[in-house]
């Protein structure tokens, strides 16, 4: 659906202006209600929009999942996938997640200064 | 905390919880788990003894060099592990493309850098966690020094 930027641009004015510059009132408490309410109609359209569960044709259900399931006894050698998934076709991603386990650590014991 | 129940019980089922969690730690190719699960285990028995006994002395049992020996060694060991698929002249982090040999699956030695990989990871999600609660549960003296 082609919608003018104009339109977004002025919805999101009026929203910064009710709630960060009108004063605490009665219409404030009107305005906020249906702006909030307005915005739950949107996330409960695009939840309704979603596909159903265990749907067919649907990107959870692509050749992605059942490649991994298909081949990964012979291309890893593990017979848990998900261990598969997270250190062999993953492991680039999972030194990432070391690395902030360390980088927290290391800020948190910096930051208390303990032992 | 004074109870002499916590305390026998704790004193009784933490062995237990660690050996669970080492074998989580080293079956993490073959059954559900894997590095990070059996991390958290270990971490959690070590958090118990800590709560139910001691926190002084459960800080004594792991202390700022053992952890920050397994903080960093386990971010090494996965790097060295890595670099295994560099010098057999491929990826870094490659398994079976490099040629590392995968075993039998379903043995306990198999999947090359998976079995290897976990180790490390499992060292290092059992010090962060403790140290990290360690950390935070210290009290302040009167000076304001965390304690």
């Amino acid at each position: 659906m082609e919608v003018n930027p104009l339109i977004g641009v002025g919805i999101l004015l009026v929203i910064a202006y009710v709630f960060f510059y009108l004063p605490q009132s009665q219409i404030r408490q009107i305005l906020v209600f249906i702006i909030l309410s307005m915005i739950g109609y949107a996330l409960v359209i695009t939840v309704a929009e979603m596909p159903a569960f265990g749907a067919l044709n649907t990107p959870a259900n692509n050749l992605v999942a059942s490649r991994y399931i298909e081949g990964t006894v012979g291309e890893t050698g593990a017979l848990n996938v998900i261990a598969a998934i997270i250190t062999d076709y993953r492991a680039f991603d999972t030194l990432g997640e070391a690395t902030v386990l360390f980088v927290a650590i290391a800020a948190a014991i910096s930051t208390l200064k303990t032992h | 905390m004074e109870d002499i129940v916590v305390r026998a019980v704790s004193r009784l089922i933490v062995p237990f919880i660690q050996l669970y969690g080492l074998y989580v730690i080293f079956h993490g190719h073959l059954s559900p788990g894997g590095g990070f699960a059996g991390g958290a285990i270990v971490a959690s028995s070590m958090i118990l003894y800590g709560i139910s006994f001691n926190l002084e002395a459960g800080s004594r049992k792991l202390s700022h060099d053992l952890s920050s020996l397994l903080e960093s060694g386990g971010a090494l060991w996965y790097l060295l592990v890595g670099l295994i698929g560099i010098l057999l002249g491929s990826n870094f982090l490659a398994n079976k493309i490099a040629g590392v040999p995968l075993g039998t699956p379903g043995q306990l030695l198999s999947s090359g850098i998976i079995f290897l990989l976990a180790m490390g990871i499992g060292a290092k999600v059992a010090s962060t966690m403790v140290t990290l609660f360690y950390s935070l549960s210290g009290g302040e003296d009167s000076d304001g020094n965390r304690t």
